[in-house]
C-alpha cells in the first residue's frame, strides 16, 4: 500500500505513528497484517521507511469481522482502534541483512535475516502477500541502493462500492455488475432473428386471443343460445326461419376453424423455434469457443476442463430456452390471465372471488415447494455426474484396476454413487408427486366451488342471470388460467437460472487473456533467430518465482542444451521465449524485438515447440503432421515424417499415411506420438526450434535417428533442446544448467566438464549408470 | 580431488535420500530460538532453524511429522513419527511452529452466501472469529476431502474448513447446496 498520499493512510497506523513519533511522509510503503505470530487473527503493520523497518502487532477485536478479498467495503482498521493493545518492534535496515517471505499453507510469514539468525517479524494472509512482496522489492532496492521505485498497483477496487475486484485484470465488481445488462446482452444474440422473433410473437398472441375465444363457443354459445333455441341470437348472426340446425353447423364450423388456426398456429410456431433457439444455441457456442480459444494457458491452469465444457455446451442451451419456451410467454400468460379474470368477473362476481380465492394458494404453494424441487435436481445432477466419472475413471485406468485386482472395490464404488443416483430420482419424483397432488388438489377444489356456487344459482331460479353454458363457460376460463398460474409460480426460478447461466457464459466471453497481443507489433520478416534473455524473473504464483533474474543469449543458429533436476524452470523457460506466459520482470527478444511486441502469428511462426506432453488431435496421421502447415504437399509430410523417424512406424500400419489417430482413431504409443509431433515440428519449419524433453520417451535406436535428423534440422535455426539424458545434447555448441531458477552454469561441454559442478556430476552418474548396466547385461 | 570421491559421495548422497531417520526425545534436541523458531540437534548435526510440515495434512495432523530443512531446497532430516515420541514440552513447540504453517479456520456456522457473476461471497463464523471472504465458482474452489467433509478455497488461496457438513443445521446446509 503506497503512503504517498496522506489521506489514504490508514487511521489506526497513522494514530499510531503520532503516539511513537514517526511523520507519515516519512513512509515509503506499509502494509497491514491480519495474524499475529501465535497464528491467530490479529491486527498490525509493516512500515517500511528509508533506513528501519517497524513492525506492530495487536490483539485483534473481539466479533471483528474478517474480511478477505472481494469484501473489505470499508477498510478494515479505518477507525482507530482503541482496545486494541500495540506492540512495536523496531529495526533499522544495517541490522536487517535479509528479508523475504515464507509460504505456509493459508498464510505466509515474514522473515528477517542476520547472519545464521532467523526472526519471524509479522505473519499474515495471503490477502496481503502481493503487498508484502512489493515491500520486499522497495527493502531490495534500498539495499542494494538503488533508485527507489515503488511498484504501481492497479486500481483494485470498484469505485461504486468499494470492494476489491476479485480479478484486477477484469475489473467486473459481480456485486454491482448490472443483472439488466445481461439480458440485454443476450437479447443480442436474438438480433439477427428479430423478423423470426416478432412473427413468433404475434402467433403465440394470436394463440391466447384464439384459446380465449374458445370457452365461449363450446359454452355459452353452445348451450345458451343455440341448444336453448335463442331467436335473437339468430336474428343477430343472420339465419332466419328459426332455423337452428344451420346455427348449429356454422357454429361447429367456427369451433373446428379455431381449432384448425390454433393448430397452424402451433406448428408455425414450431418450426420457427427450431430455427432461432439452434441457430441463437451456435452463436453463442461459437464466441464462448472462439473467445476460450484466446485466452492464455493460464486461464486453463486454474479451472476444471469439465466445468468449462458443462458451459459452452448446456448453458446456451438452458439461456435460449428461455428466451424461447420462457420469455415470450410472460405477456402472454399475463394477458391470459388478466383478460380471463375481468372476463370471469363480467360473468359473475361472487363466482370470480371463489375462484380466484385460492389462487394465492397455489401461489404459495409452488413457491414453497419448487425450491425444494430444483435443490434435488442439482443433486440428481451431481449424483449423475459422480456416476459418469466413475465409469470414466473405470475406463481409462482399466489396465491399472485389472493388474492390481481390483474390480470388485471399483464395482462396489460404483454401486455407491449409483444408489445416490437413484436415492436422488426417488427424492424427485416423491417430491414431484406431492407437489402435483396438492397442486391438483387446490385446483380441484377451486373448481368443486364454482360448481357448486354456479348449480346453486341455477336451481335457484336463475336470479343471478347464470345458464348452464355460461357455467361451463366459466368453468373453462377457470381451467384456462390454471397453465398461466403454473407458469408464474415457477418463471422466477427459471430466469435466475437462465440468468446465472448467462453470467458463467459472459465470464469466459469477458475473460481477458493475460498475454496479450500487441496492438500495432512491429514485423519480423526475415528473422535470424537470435534469442536474448535479460534479467527475466517469472513464477506462477506471486512470491514464488521459478525464474530468477536469468539472464541468457542464444546466438542465430546455435543449439543450445538445457540441463537441470526436474522442477528446475526449464520448460517455463521456453514457455516464456514463446510466450505462453509474459515475464514479470525482464526481457525475451527476438531478432532484438521484445517478444511482447510480435503479433501472435509471426511469433508461433517462428517458434515451434516440441514438448514431453504431445497431444495428437482427432483426424489422420498427415493430418496431425500437416497441422501448423495445412498446404503441405503430401511429399513434404512424408519428409518430415521421414526426418523425425516416423515414416516406418507409419507404414506398418495398414492405412498408411491415412490410418486415423487421436480420440476415435488407432491408439499411438508415447514413442510415436512423440515423433508425430517431431514431423509437426519439422513441417513447421520455424526458425526456432524448441525441443522439450523430445526424444525422453523413444528408445534408444530411434533416438539416435531422430538425433541425426535433428542434426539437418538445426542447420539454419537456433534450437533449445532440453534434456534430462545427457546423450541428447552431445550436439549442442553450448550448454546451460538451470538450477533452481538459476543459471548455475554455463559452457561447452569441455568447459562444464572441467568445472565439475552439477553438469559434471550428472553426465559422471549417467556414464556410471550405462556402466553399471553394461556390467549386468 | 578424485573422481572416486566425488562418485562415493554422490552415492551416500542417494542413500540418504532413502533413509528414513525418526526423531525422538533420545535422539532430537528442539529449541525454541530467539526469532522465534526452532533449531535441532540430531546424531552430532546441528540446524539453526528447522520447519516442521504435516505429512497428511487433512487426515492426521499430529502424526508423521517431517522435520525439514528451511533452505531453497528444502531436505527432510527426519521423521516425529508421533508426539508421544517427543517430550511434553517439545511437542508444544512443534505444535506452534505449526500453527505458524497451517492456517484453515474451521467454519462452525454459515451465516450468508450469495452467488454473483461468477464469484461466490462467504459470510461465516469461524473458531477464529468470523470471516466474509470470496471463492470462484467455476474453479476448483471447493475441495471434497470426504463425503462430508469440505475445504474451501477462496481467490487469493486462502483456506476455511468444514469438518462436517452433517453438522451444520439444515437450512445452512441449503445455502452450501450449490457446492456439494
Amino acid at each position: 500500500m503506497k503512503a504517498k498520499d496522506p489521506n489514504k493512510i490508514n487511521k489506526t497506523l497513522e494514530q499510531l505513528l503520532l503516539r511513537d513519533g514517526m511523520k507519515t511522509e516519512e513512509i515509503l510503503l506499509y502494509f497491514p497484517v491480519d495474524l499475529t505470530k501465535e497464528g491467530l487473527f490479529g491486527e498490525g503493520f509493516v512500515v517500511l521507511t528509508t533506513d528501519s523497518l517497524w513492525i506492530y502487532e495487536g490483539q485483534a477485536e473481539e466479533h471483528k469481522v474478517h474480511d478477505y478479498k472481494g469484501y473489505e467495503a470499508e477498510l478494515s482498521a479505518e477507525v482507530w482502534a482503541e482496545t486494541a493493545e500495540w506492540e512495536l518492534k523496531k529495526y533499522t535496515l544495517t541490522d536487517l541483512e535479509r528479508l523475504w517471505i515464507e509460504n505456509g499453507v493459508g498464510c505466509n510469514l515474514l522473515i528477517a535475516g542476520t547472519g545464521e539468525e532467523e526472526v519471524c517479524l509479522a505473519m499474515f494472509t495471503h490477502l496481503y502477500k502481493r503487498d508484502a512482496s512489493d515491500l520486499l522489492k522497495v527493502f531490495e532496492q534500498l539495499k542494494r541502493g538503488d533508485e527507489i521505485r515503488v511498484p504501481e498497483r492497479k486500481e483494485e477496487r470498484c469505485p461504486k462500492c468499494g470492494r476489491m475486484y476479485p480479478d484486477e485484470v477484469r475489473k467486473i465488481c459481480p456485486h454491482c455488475a448490472d443483472r439488466k445488462s445481461v439480458l440485454f446482452r443476450v437479447m443480442g444474440y436474438f438480433k439477427p432473428y428479430k423478423v423470426h422473433f416478432a412473427v413468433m410473437f404475434l402467433c403465440t398472441l394470436a394463440t391466447a386471443a384464439l384459446n380465449l375465444v374458445w370457452p365461449y363457443l363450446n359454452g355459452a354459445v353452445l348451450y345458451d343460445k343455440v341448444l336453448a333455441r335463442n331467436e335473437e341470437f339468430l336474428r343477430q348472426i343472420g339465419i332466419e326461419n328459426g332455423d337452428f340446425v344451420v346455427a348449429l353447423l356454422m357454429l361447429v364450423l367456427t369451433m373446428a376453424m379455431t381449432k384448425i388456426t390454433l393448430l397452424l398456429l402451433q406448428i408455425a410456431q414450431g418450426v420457427l423455434t427450431a430455427k432461432m433457439v439452434v441457430n441463437v444455441v451456435r452463436d453463442m457456442k461459437q464466441s464462448v469457443f472462439r473467445n476460450m480459444a484466446r485466452l492464455s494457458i493460464s486461464f486453463y491452469r486454474s479451472r476444471q476442463t469439465g466445468g468449462l465444457m458443462t458451459r459452452v455446451m448446456s448453458d446456451a442451451d438452458r439461456i435460449t430456452g428461455f428466451f424461447v419456451d420462457g420469455a415470450p410467454y410472460v405477456l402472454i400468460h399475463g394477458f391470459t390471465i388478466i383478460v380471463s379474470v375481468v372476463v370471469m368477473f363480467r360473468i359473475n362476481v361472487v363466482m370470480t372471488l371463489v375462484a380466484i380465492a385460492l389462487f394465492p394458494v397455489l401461489v404459495a404453494v409452488s413457491m414453497y415447494l419448487r425450491p425444494k424441487i430444483w435443490i434435488m435436481y442439482g443433486r440428481r445432477h451431481r449424483a449423475e455426474r459422480s456416476v459418469n466419472s466413475t465409469v470414466n475413471d473405470n475406463l481409462s485406468g482399466s489396465r491399472v484396476v485389472k493388474s492390481f485386482g481390483q474390480e470388485r472395490r471399483e464395482t462396489e464404488r460404483f454401486t455407491g454413487s449409483n444408489a445416490r443416483l437413484r436415492d436422488a430420482e426417488i427424492a424427485i419424483a416423491y417430491r414431484q408427486n406431492y407437489f402435483q397432488v396438492v397442486y391438483g388438489a387446490t385446483q380441484s377444489f377451486a373448481t368443486l366451488g364454482v360448481w357448486i356456487i354456479g348449480a346453486y344459482m341455477i336451481l335457484s331460479g336463475n336470479t343471478a342471470g347464470m345458464d348452464l353454458g355460461l357455467l361451463i363457460t366459466f368453468l373453462s376460463y377457470v381451467g384456462q388460467l390454471e397453465g398461466p398460474m403454473n407458469f408464474f409460480s415457477r418463471i422466477h426460478n427459471w430466469w435466475a437460472d437462465s440468468m446465472s447461466s448467462a453470467q458463467r457464459i459472459f465470464e469466459i466471453i469477458d475473460a481477458v487473456p493475460e498475454v496479450r497481443e500487441a496492438e500495432h507489433p512491429v514485423p519480423l520478416d526475415a528473422p535470424e533467430g537470435d534469442i536474448v534473455l535479460e534479467n527475466v524473473t517469472f513464477g506462477y504464483e506471486v512470491n514464488r518465482p521459478v525464474l530468477k533474474d536469468v539472464s541468457l543469449h542464444i546466438p542465430a543458429g546455435s543449439m543450445i542444451g538445457i540441463v537441470g533436476r526436474s522442477g528446475a524452470g526449464k520448460t517455463t523457460l521456453v514457455n516464456l521465449i514463446s510466450r505462453m506466459y509474459d515475464v514479470q520482470e525482464g526481457s525475451i527478444r527476438i531478432d532484438g524485438i521484445d517478444v511482447k511486441d510480435l503479433s501472435f502469428e509471426q511469433l508461433r511462426k517462428n517458434v515451434a515447440m516440441v514438448s514431453q506432453d504431445t497431444y495428437i488431435f482427432m483426424g489422420t496421421v498427415a493430418e496431425n503432421i500437416a497441422y501448423a502447415n495445412p498446404q503441405a504437399s503430401y511429399k513434404e509430410i512424408v519428409q518430415a515424417a521421414k526426418l523425425a523417424g516416423a515414416h516406418e512406424f507409419i507404414m506398418r500400419m495398414p492405412d498408411g499415411y491415412d490410418t486415423r489417430i487421436g480420440a476415435s482413431g488407432r491408439e499411438l504409443s508415447g514413442g510415436e506420438k512423440q515423433r508425430v509431433s517431431i514431423a509437426r515440428a519439422i513441417l513447421a519449419n520455424p526458425k526456432i526450434l524448441i525441443l522439450d524433453e523430445a526424444t525422453a520417451s523413444v528408445d534408444t535406436e530411434t533416438e539416435r535417428v531422430i538425433q541425426k535428423s535433428i542434426g539437418y534440422l538445426v542447420k539454419g535455426r537456433t534450437t533449445i533442446s532440453i534434456a534430462h539424458r545427457l546423450s541428447t545434447l552431445r550436439d549442442a555448441d553450448y550448454l546451460v544448467v538451470i538450477d533452481n531458477g538459476r543459471i548455475t552454469e554455463r559452457g561447452t561441454h569441455e568447459e562444464l566438464h572441467e568445472l565439475k559442478g552439477t553438469y559434471y556430476k550428472l553426465s559422471e552418474l549417467q556414464t556410471k549408470a550405462l556402466a553399471l548396466k553394461s556390467e549386468i547385461f | 580431488m578424485s573422481e572416486e570421491f566425488q562418485l562415493s559421495q554422490m552415492e551416500q548422497e542417494t542413500d540418504e535420500m532413502l533413509r528414513i531417520r525418526y526423531l525422538n526425545k533420545d535422539n532430537a534436541v528442539f529449541k525454541k530460538t530467539e526469532g522465534g523458531f526452532l533449531s535441532l540437534k540430531t546424531e552430532g548435526e546441528y540446524y539453526p532453524r528447522v520447519q516442521i510440515v504435516r505429512m497428511f495434512p487433512f487426515m492426521n495432523t499430529t502424526e508423521l511429522l517431517s522435520v525439514r530443512t528451511t533452505d531453497e531446497r528444502s531436505k527432510e532430516i527426519g521423521i516425529v513419527e508421533k508426539l508421544i515420541d517427543v517430550t511434553e514440552e517439545t511437542a508444544s513447540l512443534l505444535e506452534e511452529q505449526m500453527n505458524m504453517h497451517y492456517f484453515t479456520p474451521v467454519i462452525t456456522r454459515i451465516l450468508n452466501i450469495k452467488d454473483e457473476y461468477g464469484y461466490a461471497y462467504f459470510h461465516v463464523e469461524t473458531n477464529h472469529g468470523p470471516c466474509r471472504f470470496t471463492i470462484q465458482m467455476g474453479g476448483n474452489a471447493v475441495v471434497h476431502l470426504s463425503e462430508t467433509r469440505i475445504l474451501i478455497m477462496d481467490i487469493d488461496e486462502n483456506r476455511f474448513e468444514i469438518p462436517d457438513i452433517m453438522k451444520l443445521t439444515a437450512g445452512e446446509r441449503k445455502k452450501l447446496d450449490l457446492f456439494l
